[in-house]
């Protein structure tokens, strides 16, 4: 009896002393993931105005592809508004779908490149080198999504409209492949400002931060940190109206859809 | 019964000879140029319009840095300042200097004067100024003791894994951030330098600097 609780006590006391010794080391190493960006997309609130398009196209220096390469289905969307047909012809229903990438949390994408040219950031964005890229296009294949697209061409823009390139990204060159980064720029750039006031990032800038979100009319979309529970990101995510996109393939996509009736695919 | 060695194996002693010797001089002569000044640009000192002394106006002078860099501390860019700010001294100091003839002439016609850029970064690389400074990091960790510097040159490599030794681990490049524009900032033997302010949290994705 007497060596039983001695030794609870011992180990207790280890447990304490284990508990009291990790956490300070852990935070001398390196801190834990603070951010996990995700996005909601509400496919009842969504019109199809396709602002959302426009303005990732705008802001992500995504050039036009042209008549030539529309043809042959090479023009790039970081986000695109894609529609798919329900039903027969009395009883048709349209419903609009803006897909950007998913940022998987297990994507194919980064398994199949042989260059490490996409990888997954700490905190879940599936980011993209176009200097490592060699444009072998086996993530655009292995994406179940095709959220990965092609340059085909060096990117091209009308003279008018090469004064109103965003200087905060790089156009990519002929030959890389090029995608959705949840405009991580404009998450840079909130992280600073937020550093030089010295306080943490708050829900409410973060709900709209990225173009897509924040051109949309109807507020449909909705960005934000996934591990904070009291971001409006996360308590729609948890929403009985919340799916995912091709659930079955183990992705884990961290966009999320919202939608009264089921979907399906 | 065929030969188990065919006769191309004769040629082997001269082609492992040739790689061994090749192999170690590509080796060095790749490690002799690029973690060489020659690749890292340490040490260029271009010849400028006007020979401005930062060791007279900081050094001697004692002018803050940010007097002309202004917007060090709230954009990504830390400013060349516009002929003005040079004006607002020199229009009563050093009035009919020959070698501020172009400052003169940029002032009065608006034309901005052509200085010549020291510190490059690729153009996939997205340096910001103002998160560097509320971070704690002194002008003079990256830019060397600019006060001492008749001509300005480049003093470290700027090179990524530079950057990242600092991201990876940044207490000991930190500094009060009061103390940023202080090129003679020792810090204090009892105090940890982490200490001085809220902790940082340097990215090291590749999505923090390059885009």
């Amino acid at each position: 009896m007497s060596t039983t609780s001695s030794r609870r006590g011992f180990l207790t006391t280890l447990a304490g002393a284990a508990a009291v010794l990790a956490p300070s080391r852990r935070a001398s190493a390196e801190p834990p993931a603070v951010h996990r960006w995700g996005m909601v997309i509400d496919l009842d609130r969504c019109t199809g105005c396709q602002a959302c398009a426009v303005a990732c196209r705008a802001e992500n220096n995504v050039p036009d592809a042209g008549p030539t390469n529309t043809s042959k289905g090479r023009s790039i969307f970081w986000m695109n508004l894609l529609t798919v047909s329900e039903g027969e012809y009395p009883v048709l229903r349209q419903q609009f779908f803006p897909a950007p990438c998913n940022h998987c949390e297990d994507p194919p994408c980064i398994k199949v490149c042989p260059v490490g040219a996409t990888t997954r950031s700490s905190e879940g964005i599936i980011q993209q080198v176009p200097e490592r890229c060699i444009g072998c296009r086996l993530c655009e294949v292995s994406c179940p999504y095709t959220r990965r697209y092609f340059n085909w061409s060096h990117p091209e823009w009308p003279e008018e409209e090469r004064e109103h390139l965003n200087p905060d990204v790089t156009p990519r060159s002929h030959g890389v492949i090029e995608k959705c980064l949840f405009c991580h720029h404009r998450i840079r750039a909130a992280k600073t400002a937020a550093q030089a006031d010295g306080r943490s990032l708050k829900d409410a800038e973060l709900r709209k931060l990225p173009a897509c979100a924040q051109s949309c009319p109807a507020e449909a979309i909705v960005f934000g940190d996934l591990n904070d529970p009291e971001s409006e990101v996360r308590r729609l995510s948890e929403s009985p109206r919340a799916f995912r996109l091709l659930e079955e393939l183990g992705t884990r996509p961290k966009v999320f859809y919202l939608r009264e009736a089921k979907w399906q695919e | 019964m065929a030969q188990i060695f065919p006769p191309w194996w004769n040629k082997l002693p001269i082609v492992a000879a040739i790689a061994g010797a090749l192999g170690p001089t590509l080796a060095i002569a790749g490690v002799w140029y690029y973690f060489s000044p020659w690749y890292t640009d340490v040490g260029y000192r271009p010849v400028q319009p006007v020979p401005y002394s930062h060791k007279l106006h900081v050094g001697e002078l004692g002018l803050d840095c940010r007097y002309c860099h202004a917007s060090v501390e709230v954009s990504a860019v830390a400013n060349v300042p516009p002929t003005r700010t040079c004006m607002n001294c020199h229009q009563v100091v050093k009035r009919d200097s020959a070698l501020l003839a172009p400052i003169r002439d940029s002032a009065a016609s608006g034309r901005p004067m052509r200085w010549i850029r020291v510190h490059k970064v690729p153009d996939y690389v997205y340096f910001a100024h103002n998160a560097h400074v509320a971070a704690g990091i002194g002008c003079v960790t990256c830019h060397g003791r600019i006060d001492e510097m008749e001509t300005v040159t480049q003093m470290t490599p700027l090179s990524m894994s530079w950057c990242l030794d600092c991201h990876r681990n940044p207490g000991p490049y930190r500094r009060p951030v009061s103390e940023v524009t202080n090129m003679k900032w020792t810090p204090p033997r009892d105090v940890q330098a982490a200490q001085f302010d809220r902790p940082v949290n340097p990215p090291t994705d590749c999505s923090g600097c390059h885009r």
